[in-house]
């Protein structure tokens, strides 16, 4: 019998379904901000953070807890006219 | 057209300031699109420029990962200051958050503003700027308002506490030059005291020339520079044009005549000579 593969965006009461630069992402749940910005390799200098189109300081993001269907969207610093 | 001479000399070292940072070179450089970051940072060391604009945008993709450190080396090297911009925001409230961002990210309170209302002219919304303006000022920014040449919302944006502005000169990265140089001048000699920016639009350095004859005090380039068959001269050759255009400027040109003036104080007749008595 063939079996689907885990949905890995699927929300169970230990994960927290968010959407990551607009994109589907689980985190387990109560994970802050800061420390989803460290799991996807970024050091907290090299990015900004805006959740729900809200800008998010770097002092903050370790206080900010992520909540279903968080819209979580990473800056970063690139050339500019 | 008439061109706006000075009054008097300005400054002896003819350096400019905004706020407490005092800035000799009168030519700010975009960073974007340039063929290579070798290239960028040749270009920026041939400006001489003391300020490049700089951006931040969402990680969806890891481009210009290249390019940014070496803004940052330039920095070092030539202790010039970052302008980061709110390219792409088409309202007050993103642009605000936006600017947030930047400071985070580049540490610095300078923000040049950039809220757009129109896709095909990328033409400052000036409404929306407006508020954007008065909001960042509150929230301690040093707004580089990108503007239009309208003279009632300059004078909005200068009463919001912008310490300049940056009207534009034609449609970004459209290299015409001065579009509408009627308005610019009247832009001029209506804000006399104002810091006054030509931002956007010129496409070669005799613009940035007319630009400064005109009484502008720097501009901003960003495509002629990065766009030209080789950058580097290009940015060598703007570099230039703003120091002439400003010379020429402070050194007052005369004024435009319908008619001819010899210039060779000659003889009116040469060759005729006074009959004897």
């Amino acid at each position: 019998m063939n079996t689907l593969p885990p949905d890995t965006t699927a929300e169970t009461s230990a994960s927290v379904c968010i959407r990551l630069d607009d994109q589907p992402h689980t985190v387990v749940a109560g994970t802050t901000l800061a420390e989803l910005v460290a799991a996807l390799g970024h050091s907290e200098a090299a990015v900004a953070t805006a959740v729900n189109t809200r800008f998010v300081a770097r002092g903050q993001r370790a206080t900010y807890a992520m909540q279903t269907d968080d819209q979580v969207l990473l800056f970063q610093a690139i050339v500019g006219g | 057209m008439p061109i706006q001479t000075p009054s008097s000399t300005p400054m002896r070292d003819d350096a400019w300031r905004v706020g407490d940072v005092t800035l000799t070179s009168r030519f700010l450089l975009g960073t974007a699109r340039y063929p290579s970051p070798q290239v960028l940072g040749q270009a920026i060391a041939a400006s001489g420029s003391q300020v490049l604009t700089v951006g931040i945008k969402r990680m969806m993709t890891p481009d210009d990962s290249e390019f940014v450190p070496t803004v940052r080396k330039a920095l070092i090297d030539t202790g010039a200051r970052l302008l980061p911009n709110t390219a792409g925001c088409y309202s007050a409230r993103e642009a605000v958050e936006l600017a947030q961002m930047a400071r985070e990210l580049y540490g610095t309170p300078w923000i040049k503003l950039e809220v757009l209302g129109d896709p095909q002219t990328l033409q400052p919304d000036s409404f929306e700027t407006q508020i954007a303006a008065e909001q960042l000022v509150r929230d301690g920014f040093v707004v580089f308002p990108y503007c239009t040449d309208d003279l009632i919302s300059c004078r909005r944006l200068l009463d919001a506490g912008c310490p300049l502005l940056m009207p534009w000169g034609a449609p970004i990265g459209s290299g015409q030059g001065l579009v509408n140089p009627f308005a610019l001048r009247i832009l001029r000699e209506r804000l006399p005291d104002a810091t006054l920016i030509v931002d956007a639009g010129l496409g070669t350095p005799s613009h940035a020339v007319r630009a400064m004859e005109m009484g502008f005090d720097a501009v901003l380039v960003n495509s002629a520079v990065a766009g030209a068959r080789d950058p580097v001269t290009m940015a060598r050759a703007f570099q230039w044009a703003v120091q002439a255009g400003r010379s020429g400027w402070r050194a007052g040109a005369i004024k435009p005549r319908d008619y001819a003036q010899a210039s060779t104080p000659a003889s009116a007749d040469p060759l005729r000579l006074n009959p004897k008595p």
